[in-house]
């Protein structure tokens, strides 16, 4: 009898031990954030903004005006990764904001890695801050929309306001054929070139870089021949569609949206691609599989890989880590898939759903997303306006003095001629997971692609009703 | 004559047992309850009764991930081992001996992810135990050790192991300095050299903290998340090599937006622990009783 209530009592100890006490290294999930995130495209750690004022006096370009912004109205603001590097931008906006609207009142934070997390925690909390910036790419916009918690902009939205964005930015993330964001600062993809590696190492001309996707198995192979460099390539690993879309050239579903289709030809050609660089071990496989673009950043940063695919304004994070490099950098135009269109990559602003403050949230983030406050941050940072009539201001057409500036002039065709071809996919996560899945059998473990595809589509199909 | 009982002790206990309310029970009944429910934290949860625990059973990677949790109880003998070893070691009034006893607790009060990123800085493809294998001529050229399904559990195990040794072995310590100087001596007389004095007096003597280590320490490999979580950048490992039931946990909740799912792992891993705790606690009184 004693025993067995020692017994109790020590399991009871025990369990109570499994609840409280760390292992020997703290396990704390919530201590991690979410691996989904990725960072914001413009802010980093040790980037200096460049020295133009956050907010010009004067300025060709004008802010947007709503009417019938409600008096005295407080609203919440959050910005993912952009403090402290451009809280002068941030607040000085705000600023301007305010004495355009008198009364209204607007509280900023800034939320990091733990922005989705928070963010999710908001909703159910029922603090969900009235004004967001979401990540178009990561289909945060599109999640929260379909989930009912953001406002129908297409419905509410002044129609001289949506008109002053490109079309095709405006577009994205939509549901149910409506818009849920205003479309804020642009990114441009580039390839940054190590030309220690490249030229001096590998005797190529960065002229002669390969222009489509399909090329760069021969010049990975070559530069692992003459250097022993391996390329520093990334599988976007939470949105494997998207690259098989724009990369593969396939059709990931239907055009009735009723079944899955990535285990076509053309991506089944698409993974064999990258099956092959694993195999011939040309790839760095740890940039190649990492949910993180730091990753693989800081590999080219440290000068171990001859090229790297990036936004320009994440030049300053190599200039800052390895001034060496920063010196021997240069810049060539991003290979094409077989799609032929380049994807939009793009954050933007959303308001919550139910907002007390319809008028004045939609006016603060067209006031941000406007041409005024994107000329603003563009000449602080290298990242480009959402809306066509900032880049009329000179700043755009002068020739850039520095090599992250040097996308300036052709940033406003580029982001034009963006497209967003991938469909509306149902249950996207869950379906990325299962191509994620199949895509490591075939690279890791000698899974015939075509198998381990239709083997994805087969799951990923069952998830349709 | 009949005892009136007072109710200031219960009073007394009142604000304690709120915080236990609040803090533990009410989670432990929200988890419980969710994992009957279709949750994406974002919308109100809806019930669907045994869905979660059915598709739990056809998960091939809730399996997986429990068979890598299991493997990775093999750090358990491993970090008792070598804690024992340490202890014995520092247990000497040696000059400066509070330095090394000092030194070897760094991992303990060290961050477990600045821990998990050190390790993965040494296990890059441009890491220093490539570099130092290729200028051994081990290796001719470096080996991807966190993209290779075959080493990232073992690489995580090790990295376990060296952080909780120092912790353990200050435990063992302790245990050690009480027992009694006359066992040794005795043992010296019979004549036991050094091994076998550790072997006959210290190992018996450290039996009560031997159970309790391997008790925290089983438990805490059955949870292992940070060390996962780092080293291969927050992916669980290629082939889900490296995901444990607490990191599919997570990637369930908050990856994937199915909270739902994810409680009913939680509730799945709780069972778990408790049969085997049950067997642990059982098995190691069962020895001491024997001796």
């Amino acid at each position: 009898m004693r025993n067995r209530t020692f017994l109790t009592v020590g399991l009871m100890a025990v369990l109570a031990m499994a609840a409280c006490t760390p292992s020997s290294t703290s396990p704390s999930p919530s201590a991690a954030g979410s691996a989904g995130a990725t960072q914001s495209a413009v802010a980093q750690a040790s980037v200096t903004p460049s020295k133009a004022p956050p907010c010009a006096a004067e300025s060709s370009q004008k802010d947007p005006v709503v009417d019938g912004v409600e008096a005295n109205a407080q609203i919440s603001f959050w910005t993912y990764y952009l403090s402290p590097t451009f809280d002068d931008f941030i607040k000085c906006t705000i600023a301007r904001y305010e004495a355009a609207y008198p009364g209204v009142k607007v509280h900023w934070e800034d939320h990091q890695a733990s922005y989705l997390d928070d963010y999710r925690n908001s909703i159910n909390a029922g603090s969900q801050p009235d004004v967001a910036n979401l990540s178009n790419n990561e289909g945060w916009v599109r999640e929260f929309a379909q989930a009912g918690k953001l406002l129908d902009l297409t419905k509410n939205a002044p129609s001289d306001i949506l008109g002053q964005y490109f079309p095709n930015l405006l577009a994205d993330n939509q549901v149910g054929g409506d818009s849920y964001q205003f479309p804020w600062y642009q990114a441009i993809a580039v390839e940054l070139i190590n030309k220690k590696i490249l030229e001096e190492g590998a005797g190529l001309k960065t002229a002669d870089f390969p222009t489509k996707v399909e090329d760069l198995p021969a010049l990975c192979k070559t530069i692992k021949d003459k250097t022993g460099t391996l390329c520093d390539i990334r599988l976007t690993v939470n949105d494997y569609l998207s690259q098989i879309t724009y990369e593969g050239g396939a059709d990931v579903m239907n055009a009735d949206g009723t079944k899955f289709t990535f285990d076509s030809p053309e991506a089944v050609a698409w993974l064999q691609m990258y099956v092959d660089m694993v195999k011939a071990q040309t790839v760095d496989t740890d940039a190649l599989t990492t949910a993180l673009d730091r990753v693989s950043l800081l590999i080219f940063s440290a000068g171990q890989a001859a090229f790297y695919q990036t936004g320009p304004q994440l030049i300053r994070v190599v200039k800052s880590n390895n001034p060496d490099l920063y010196n021997n950098l240069a810049l060539a135009p991003l290979p094409l898939g077989k799609s032929g269109v380049t994807q939009p990559t793009s954050m933007a602003i959303s308001v919550k759903a139910d907002t007390k403050f319809p008028k004045a949230s939609m006016a603060l983030a067209a006031f941000f997303t406007g041409p005024r406050a994107m000329l603003d941050f563009a000449k602080i940072v290298p990242i480009y306006p959402s809306t066509p009539a900032a880049y009329d201001d000179p700043f755009f057409s002068e020739t850039p003095a520095l090599i992250e500036d040097s996308a300036r002039p052709l940033a406003k065709t580029i982001i034009q001629n963006e497209k967003n071809i991938l469909p509306v996919i149902p249950h996207k996560k869950d379906v990325n997971d299962i191509v994620r899945q199949a895509v490591e059998s075939a690279l890791f473990g000698g899974v015939d692609p075509q198998k381990a595809l239709s083997d994805a589509v087969a799951q990923a199909n069952a998830l349709l009703p | 004559m009949t005892e009136r009982r007072s109710i200031t002790p219960y009073l007394f206990l009142i604000p304690a047992l709120a915080l236990v309310a609040t803090f533990v029970l009410y989670p432990i009944a929200a988890v419980v309850y969710y994992s009957f429910t279709n949750y994406d934290i974002v919308t109100p949860p809806t019930w669907i009764g045994l869905g979660n625990y059915q598709h739990l059973l056809r998960d091939p990677t809730f399996w997986k991930a429990l068979t890598n949790s299991v493997v990775y109880l093999v750090a358990t003998p491993i970090v008792i081992g070598l804690s024992v070893l340490l202890a014995i070691v520092v247990n000497r009034q040696l000059r400066g001996i509070q330095i090394f006893r000092a030194l070897y607790f760094v991992p303990a009060v060290s961050g477990s992810i600045a821990i998990g990123i050190s390790w993965r800085w040494l296990f890059e493809r441009n890491g220093m135990l490539n570099s130092a294998l290729i200028s051994l001529g081990i290796l001719k050229e470096p080996v991807q050790w966190l993209t290779n399904p075959d080493f990232v559990l073992p690489i995580a195990i090790a990295l376990t192991v060296w952080a909780g040794v120092g912790y353990y072995a200050v435990i063992f310590l302790a245990g050690l300095q009480n027992i009694p100087e006359e066992l040794y001596d005795a043992a010296q007389i019979d004549g036991c050299n050094s091994i076998q004095k550790h072997w006959h007096v210290s190992l018996p003597g450290l039996r009560p903290q031997i159970v309790f280590v391997a008790v925290i320490s089983s438990l805490a490999a059955l949870k292992v998340f940070d060390e996962i979580y780092v080293l291969t950048n927050h992916t669980g490992g290629v082939l889900e090599s490296g995901t444990t039931i607490v990191f599919y946990l997570w990637r369930q909740a908050f990856n994937l937006s199915h909270a739902g799912y994810a409680s009913a792992i939680a509730i799945a891993l709780l069972l778990v622990t408790l049969v085997f705790s049950i067997f642990l606690v059982r098995g190691l009184e069962r020895g001491t009783a024997a001796a």
